[in-house]
């Protein structure tokens, strides 16, 4: 019993849950608007997209190490599956279009996969690269503009999955049906990652390369693959996004990797790899989309939001590693390979 | 003489690069490229982000990286611009601000990175959010501007012909290479860079390098603040926030080993010089969009990268041939 209370107190989930039930009680205490029906809606709402740009980042950081090219993988390949299905008139099931988005993402994922893979760069750098490419083609090669969506995104986007209504201010907030992708996703990829053999793979991957491979994965697949199923994700993401605002906005995705990839390292990702929960990604989205969605509830400028974010982000990378300092002086190794 | 060749092999290159460039730009827009005005302006443009590049690329060569080298830039401007609003005459005490500004900015990251063991580049991944942050809540989010005129005719001034602000940047690049060339601490950030733990048992004292890396970077992108605050009079949070990923693509275009260890301040800046041919070229194209300098950028950071790794990769095949 003691030695799972010590296993629960070491983990970063744990302390990040505790963080957000507090900050969760000051603004309900300092505002009393926080755990109102709309605004926990309206957190839901804002957190579909980090949080489905958060399995990237993990997936990535877990076996490799950054990707930085999601948001524009997300821009590129909305962008396309956009207007194919404008220009042929496409009137069908909307998830078809979702499944033209993934098949572009895939193939840029497949090109950040193979030169990490092929060339075993820094996956920064290179991501770097591909993501200005990719913005070079989006906004010079296509001079992508706001567009509105095809009729069936159109008619998707509409559909609510839950509409709320507070009876106290009157303001009121829908939960869109891309929630229950962002709930899809999740599931799909606790069970890859948890009971699969590629799954352990790619957390055994990113522990140790070199025993990876003689334990009998495929290093070089294994991470290939994670590349294209990140473009695929962020492709979804991309076409969520697309969704939720009612059109498509080219402008909107890019710069929102740093504060997606800052979530899920709160939420207790190692930076050197093979550590990373999905919830952590959750509970790490949750937090910073709580801070910048709350502060205005506390009645603290959106002047201030940056800083926040900021020192969050410093306080939280510092707890992991104030930890393994003192882990190592008490002779205690923190373990690794922990999964979800 | 043989030896010396060997080192520069990555300048040589590059300068052959530079040169090829200037050809064809020359050959084929030369009547509208080969224009001192366009050198004039390529040479203020280039001074900002150069040395920015440069502050990042003696962080990659300690085994780091330093993202915030933008926002440094832009909270030392904004600073600076805003006591210059207050007091006109007060030019002196506002650059010595922003250089303090920069220092006290890049000590932190080194702080960071050093005593709480961040890796680099989460630590300026946060420390970008809180330098842009502090420059928003400063600024209450709007551009500064009014700076006096005496200051911001130096963004224009020119010393026979040369820019002082492409001046400015020549000098610092003299310091720098001569600080990573020639002095101890150069020889120990780049063996810290190498290998952090031979380093430590080597005797040198990790922590207090670092520090010092990421102050130097503070300060240079301090400088790079003040320049673009005198050349374009105004400073804003978030001014140039694409500066970011063109330093890292300068830095490993000029031979810096993003893994740490390898790279020299000159390749640096003839880095510096060819992109900004390269750009300053693609604008005699009125009909070519500027996006089209991202993708040519992503492509030459991965291709320039690819190349070093095939031409090492066949050194290294000659070396190994040679042994046996």
């Amino acid at each position: 019993m003691k030695k799972q209370m010590n296993k629960v107190l070491r983990q970063t989930e744990f302390w990040v849950f505790l963080i957000i039930i507090f900050l969760a009680l000051i603004i309900q205490a300092r505002s009393g608007a926080f755990f109102a029906n709309n605004n926990i809606v309206d957190i839901m709402r804002s957190m579909i997209c980090p949080s489905l740009y958060a399995v990237c980042a993990l997936l990535a950081f877990v076996s490799t190490g950054p990707d930085v090219s999601f948001p524009l993988v997300a821009a590129l390949s909305s962008y396309l599956a956009i207007t194919i299905s404008i220009k042929i008139n496409y009137d069908g099931p909307w998830f078809v279009v979702y499944l033209i988005g993934m098949f572009f993402g895939a193939l840029m994922g497949a090109l950040n996969g193979f030169i990490i893979v092929k060339y075993k760069f820094p996956s920064l750098i290179v991501t770097l690269g591909t993501s200005s490419l990719f913005s070079g083609i989006l906004l010079g090669t296509f001079e992508a503009a706001r567009m509105d969506l095809p009729a069936t995104l159109q008619r998707f986007a509409e559909l609510s999955l839950l509409t709320v209504k507070n009876e106290k201010t009157g303001l009121g907030s829908t939960l869109p049906m891309t929630f229950l992708i962002l709930v899809a996703v999740y599931i799909a990829a606790y069970l890859v990652l948890n009971y699969t053999m590629v799954g352990r793979g790619v957390y055994a991957i990113g522990g140790d390369e070199i025993s990876a491979e003689r334990a009998g994965f495929n290093v070089k697949k294994i991470r290939f693959g994670i590349f294209v199923v990140n473009g695929m994700i962020a492709s979804i993401a991309g076409l969520c996004y697309a969704v939720m605002s009612m059109r498509y906005l080219p402008n909107e995705y890019a710069g929102g990797e740093m504060v997606v990839i800052a979530a899920i390292i709160l939420g207790g990702t190692r930076m050197t790899g093979g550590i990373g929960t999905l919830k952590g990604c959750i509970l790490g989205t949750l937090l910073l989309t709580m801070v910048t969605n709350s502060l205005i509830l506390v009645g603290i400028s959106v002047y201030w939001q940056k800083v926040f974010i900021g020192a969050i982000i410093i306080i939280g990378t510092a707890i992991p590693a104030i930890q393994s300092i003192f882990g190592k002086n008490k002779g205690k190794k923190v373990k690794g390979g922990e999964a979800a | 003489m043989k030896k010396k060749l060997k080192i520069d092999d990555n300048i040589f290159r590059l300068i052959i690069i530079l040169v090829v460039f200037l050809l064809i730009a020359g050959i084929t827009k030369g009547n509208s490229f080969l224009k001192v005005s366009i050198f004039q302006t390529m040479g203020r443009q280039m001074a900002e982000y150069g040395l920015m590049a440069v502050g990042c690329g003696i962080c990659m060569i300690s085994g780091g990286i330093d993202l915030s080298c933008v926002y440094v830039a832009n909270l030392c401007g904004i600073s600076a611009a805003l006591l210059m609003q207050k007091n006109e005459n007060a030019i002196l005490p506002a650059i010595l601000l922003a250089i303090v500004i920069g220092a006290a900015c890049g000590a932190f990251n080194g702080f960071l990175i050093s005593y709480l063991r961040i890796p680099p580049m989460l630590a300026t991944l946060g420390s970008y959010q809180l330098f842009q942050g502090i420059s928003v809540v400063i600024s209450n989010g709007s551009t500064v501007s009014g700076a006096p005129e005496k200051y911001t005719d130096f963004g224009m001034k020119t010393v026979a012909g040369i820019p002082a602000a492409f001046l400015v940047f020549v000098l610092i690049i003299i310091i720098m290479s001569v600080v990573m060339g020639k002095t101890k601490f150069g020889a120990r950030v780049f063996l810290v860079g190498t290998n952090a733990k031979c380093a430590t048992f080597a005797g040198i004292k990790n922590k207090s390098i670092i520090i010092k890396t990421y102050m130097i970077s503070g300060i240079v992108s301090g400088c790079a603040g003040l320049l673009s605050l005198a050349r374009i009079n105004s400073a804003k949070a978030d001014f140039g926030t694409s500066y970011t990923m063109q330093c890292i693509l300068i830095a490993v275009l000029g031979g810096v080993n993003p893994n740490g260890g390898f790279g020299t301040i000159p390749g640096i800046a003839i880095a510096v010089l060819i992109l900004q041919v390269l750009s300053s070229y693609l604008n005699t194209f009125p009909d070519v969009s500027n996006y089209y300098r991202d993708c040519i950028w992503g492509i030459a950071l991965i291709g320039v990268l690819i190349l070093n790794h095939v031409i090492n990769k066949k050194k290294s095949d000659k070396l190994a041939k040679m042994g046996s």
